[in-house]
């Protein structure tokens, strides 16, 4: 009986040199005698004994303390790394290239992440700022069966004056809403611009620097106006803007004076605006002074820095009760609001947290989701890039075999070659980590279009991006780098020179580094092939009318019969010219915005869309008719009339709408409008909805006046047709500026966020797919490397070239499909979550698996083929050469 | 006293490697104590407090041959010196006073 090895292999490992022979010899003898005597137990005592040894005084010093560690050899190192990166070139090359991708998008990522966390952070008072928005019982949305709250930072107009009145924690108020766009005038320069209606504590409580103008003075009298230095140059050239008079149109012509210049908001910050305007010049500020019960204006409070925010709530809910008890009480009983809900909840959002928080929407709000989807990425892709660095350090090992050899021979201690090979992956990684800058600083202008973000390369953050990316280039460096480094030192010098030592480098191991690395980039790829057939879908789906060549121009006549009557001339002007084939006005055109009503049928209460036109409306976009007619402008109690959609029928339960009326006003004497046509069911919402209960109406107090005005121009030249238009319109209103768009743009600009995030999936997956191509080249060349004698064996036996093609690419194709089987369920698993969030998406089908699949191979095919194809031309006499 | 204490296992060893003259190694020590102490050691026991008394001075060691059993290992085989025998003399010395000290009594 032997005594057991590996007990052995042990005391010799951790026994002090001078002791080993010595106890060595002792315990076999002991051995050799139990196991003949008391043969039971005899090698498990033997391993015993071993552990006894380990005491303080048996084991060997590990520190080869004798290991010359002097400056030069660092030097030669470094030479050495630097000479092995270049012998072999294209295989440094695919790591660098791979790992910098992987930095470069890292970088990227943590400079989308700090950008996200830095909006509004500039506001030195940020701590006590607080926006008010509430949260709010939603009968639309229980009637769609979601969840019935929705919130929302629109909030009564008195609310803010009568928390700071009566509120001592309150120090600071202003509302902040945004006026749209209103015509602009200064002498001659006339333009529509976008107007932003605040307090005079707004100077004081947001840290936007005034280049003219002091915080405390500012909006004392309620005609000035503070305006950004863009606006300024605009209109005003090289002049100083302060003291100057401009003409807004705001509800009637008003004039302004400048009396301030505020620095433009940075890109940053939830906050943004052009032009300052008092709040009371609000065209609806009279009217709302006293109304608790229409939610229209968004509010800002700062509380003194000592004042508690658990304080500020209990105050407020009294003084909310005080001043909105009774009305809420009424509308609650009214509505059948169920017990827990209310009409008016209120919240109050931190303006830290505002850009991150999206259930109140609000300007650039987005979802923190999107940042760890993000950073979820760059991850995905380091790692991909890091398997790449080991498989392909491991498999070029072979070559250096004999290097480790002859180092070792010579006196190299293991921790020497550790070191050298290590500082070798380390040069590597540097070279990356420089490539890697070049790539973020060349790519971010495009990032910064994918994502809609403003992101500088500044001095703030040059330092933490270098770091960053120093950071990422180390630990890559020294984790994948250790793994080879230890597993090349580890040869044993006796068994290298002598030959015969294939380091059969176990396939074992770089095969399933493989697939992981195709299986991550065919779910890329499957994800991006669904995701674009999506878009695909839902920008050419048929909506159901015509968008083409309509020009969608608003009347800037205001709520007002002038606005009707501005497109009764318009139309009179254009009859005759041949580039418009007619005109028609809306009160909303198509993702420019909607309307809501709800009205009681029998006790219960019901909701519809409703949209103001006028008869050419249903022509010009030419909507489908299911029965009925059109409104006549000659029938004068269409103007009474409805023209309901087949979803409206449908929710009323009507079999026969034509004779059916609509009491949508709630008249108390007649029966309420008629119904005169049903309209096929076209989208006049986003695909992402059904399509809900929706009517045209002629009436002007009840649905709104028709302050849109759609122009369907004739097929042809599309600007000179809008030159004509565009005459017409400063023939008739030289005051008005001419602001149009297209409605098949506007239409597709709703899809914009996912459009944006197909993009950056997109070319994740394109980097994704190309480190793992680059991975499976370099393996493939190992591998048609390791075997050229075979090849040139196969050859001289008479093999074809297609043949030896097939027999090296065999294996690859396998990989391929096996990576392909693991990705397929993880796909169809996430896309079909993500298909749920549209109301109409394509189905998975089997095809676009297919095409995936196969574009996949295709890559792969062509990646390995390069070195198949080189590796069967080469002459064999030179590879059986040197047998 | 002299500067160095002798454990009370050390002792038992030096005293075998006496008793043992030239013929002390590992082994030898280890099956001839167990035979008089009547109890089992371990062998490691033994190198350590070998390896101890080297150290402090009281034995010296030196290879034996090369032999075929052992696998080839050499033996080492352990000597007492002369500042090692002092200490036993120095032991048996005290030991002995201190025993010679007892009354003649019958003790229960």
């Amino acid at each position: 009986m032997q005594p057991p090895r590996k007990a052995i292999d042990f005391l010799r490992w951790f026994c002090r040199a001078d002791y080993v022979e010595e106890i060595e010899g002792d315990l076999i003898e002991i051995f050799g005698k139990e196991s003949v005597e008391a043969p039971r137990w005899s090698k498990w005592k033997f391993t015993w004994r071993v552990m006894k040894y380990l005491r303080p005084g048996f084991i060997r010093s590990f520190q080869n303390v004798n290991q010359p560690y002097s400056p030069d050899m660092y030097k030669s190192y470094f030479r050495i790394a630097t000479r092995a990166i270049a012998k072999r070139k294209m295989y440094s090359f695919i790591n660098a290239i791979g790992l910098s991708i992987g930095i470069a998008f890292s970088v990227l990522i943590y400079l989308y992440i700090q950008d996200e966390k830095s909006f509004d952070q500039f506001h030195t008072n940020k701590e006590h700022i607080f926006r008010l928005d509430k949260a709010s019982y939603s009968p639309q949305a229980a009637q769609r069966g979601e969840y019935p709250v929705k919130r929302s930072a629109y909030v009564p107009l008195p609310l803010g004056e009568a928390l700071k009145d009566e509120v001592p924690e309150v120090q600071y108020l202003t509302r902040f809403s945004v006026g749209g766009r209103e015509i602009f005038r200064y002498g001659e320069k006339v333009f529509s611009e976008e107007i932003t209606l605040v307090d005079a504590d707004f100077f004081r409580m947001f840290s936007f620097p005034l280049i003219a103008g002091s915080p405390d003075h500012l909006f004392s009298d309620k005609h000035e106006i503070v305006l950004t230095p863009e606006i300024a140059e605009k209109y005003f050239g090289n002049e100083d803007p302060v003291g100057k008079v401009v003409t807004l149109r705001l509800q009637g012509e008003k004039q302004f004076t400048v009396t301030g210049v505020i620095e433009a908001p940075p890109a940053n910050s939830s906050l943004s605006f052009k032009i300052l305007v008092p709040i009371e010049s609000h065209p609806r500020y009279a009217r709302n002074l006293d109304q608790w019960g229409s939610f229209s204006f968004p509010t800002f409070i700062q509380l003194h820095p000592q004042a508690s925010i658990a304080t500020l709530r209990l105050k407020a809910d009294t003084l909310i009760r005080k001043h909105m008890g009774e009305m809420l009480d009424r509308w609650h009983k009214e509505g059948n609001v169920p017990a827990g809900f209310s009409y008016f909840e209120p919240h109050y959002t931190n303006l830290a947290d505002i850009h991150l928080t999206t259930d109140v929407g609000w300007e650039k709000v987005s979802n923190p989701k999107n940042a760890w989807i993000l950073g979820g990425i760059a991850v995905l892709i380091i790692v991909i890039a890091s398997i790449n660095y080991i498989s392909l350090a491991l498999t070029t090992s072979a070559a250096r075999k004999i290097e480790v050899g002859i180092r070792k021979v010579v006196g190299a201690y293991r921790g020497q070659l550790i070191i050298q090979f290590g500082a070798e992956s380390l040069v590597l990684a540097t070279i990356s980590m420089f490539i890697g800058l070049g790539l973020v600083a060349l790519f971010l202008p495009i990032f910064n279009e994918y994502t809609g973000k403003g992101i500088s390369l500044t001095s703030f953050n040059v330092l933490p991006v270098i770091g960053t990316s120093f950071t990422i280039a180390l630990a890559v460096g020294l984790l994948a780098g250790s793994y080879p480094a230890f597993f090349l030192s580890g040869f044993l010098p006796v068994k290298v020179l002598k030959g015969g030592f294939t380091s059969k480098f176990k396939a074992g191991f770089a095969r399933p580094l493989v697939v992981f690395q195709f299986s991550l980039s065919a779910f890329m790829m499957i994800s991006s092939v669904i995701m674009y057939r999506q878009m695909e879908f839902i920008t050419t789906k048929d909506l159901g009318y015509d968008k083409e060549h309509v020009l969608v121009i608003p009347t800037q006549a205001g709520q007002t019969a002038k606005s009707d009557k501005l497109i009764e001339q318009f139309r009179n002007r254009l009859i005759t010219e041949p580039a418009v084939v007619s005109v028609s006005g809306t009160s909303a055109s198509f993702s420019q915005g909607y309307s809501q009503t709800g009205y009681k049928i029998n006790g219960e209460d019901k909701f519809s869309y409703v949209y103001r036109v006028d008869p050419e409306y249903i022509n010009l976009l030419s909507l489908r008719l299911k029965e009925g007619r059109n409104f006549d402008p000659r029938i004068a109690s269409d103007t009474n009339a409805v023209v309901i959609n087949e979803a409206l029928a449908q929710d009323m339960g009507w079999e026969n709408p034509l004779e059916e009326n609509l009491n949508w006003r709630q008249d108390t004497l007649g029966l309420g409008a008629n119904v005169i046509g049903v309209l096929k069911d076209y989208h006049f919402m986003s695909l992402e909805r059904n399509i809900e209960p929706m009517f045209l109406s002629l009436d002007k107090k009840g649905a709104g006046y028709l302050t849109t005005m759609l122009v369907k121009l004739s097929p042809g030249n599309v600007s000179e047709k809008i030159e004509s238009v565009r005459s017409a319109w400063k023939e008739l209103y030289p005051d008005k500026p001419f602001d149009y768009s297209f409605m098949d743009e506007d239409l597709t600009n709703q899809y914009r966020s996912y459009e944006r995030w197909m993009s950056i999936t997109t070319l994740s997956t394109g980097f994704a797919i190309f480190i793992a191509c680059l991975g499976l080249f370099g393996l493939a060349g190992i591998n048609a490397a390791s075997r050229t004698k075979e090849i040139g064996i196969r050859k001289v036996m008479g093999a074809e070239l297609s043949h030896i093609f097939m027999l090296l690419n065999k294996q690859f194709v396998w990989l391929a499909v096996i990576a392909f089987l693991f990705a397929a369920p993880l796909s169809w698993y996430v896309m079909t979550r993500w298909l749920s969030s549209f109301k109409y998406a394509i189905a998975m089908s089997w095809e676009l698996f297919a095409i995936s699949m196969l574009l996949g191979l295709t890559l792969a095919l062509l990646t390995v083929s390069y070195h198949a194809i080189s590796a069967s031309l080469i002459n064999p006499s030179k590879t059986l050469k040197y047998e | 006293m002299s500067q160095n204490i002798l454990g009370e296992f050390e002792e038992l060893v030096l005293l075998m490697v006496a008793a043992l003259h030239d013929e002390a190694y590992g082994v030898s020590i280890l099956e001839n104590l167990e035979e008089e102490l009547e109890k089992k050691l371990n062998i490691s026991a033994i190198h350590v407090a070998l390896k101890r008394m080297e150290e402090k001075g009281f034995v010296k060691s030196r290879f034996g041959g090369i032999t075929e059993s052992r696998g080839g290992r050499r033996k080492k085989y352990y000597v007492v010196t002369a500042l090692g025998k002092r200490m036993l003399d120095e032991q048996y010395a005290l030991r002995n006073g201190l025993y010679k000290r007892i009354p003649e009594i019958a003790f229960g």
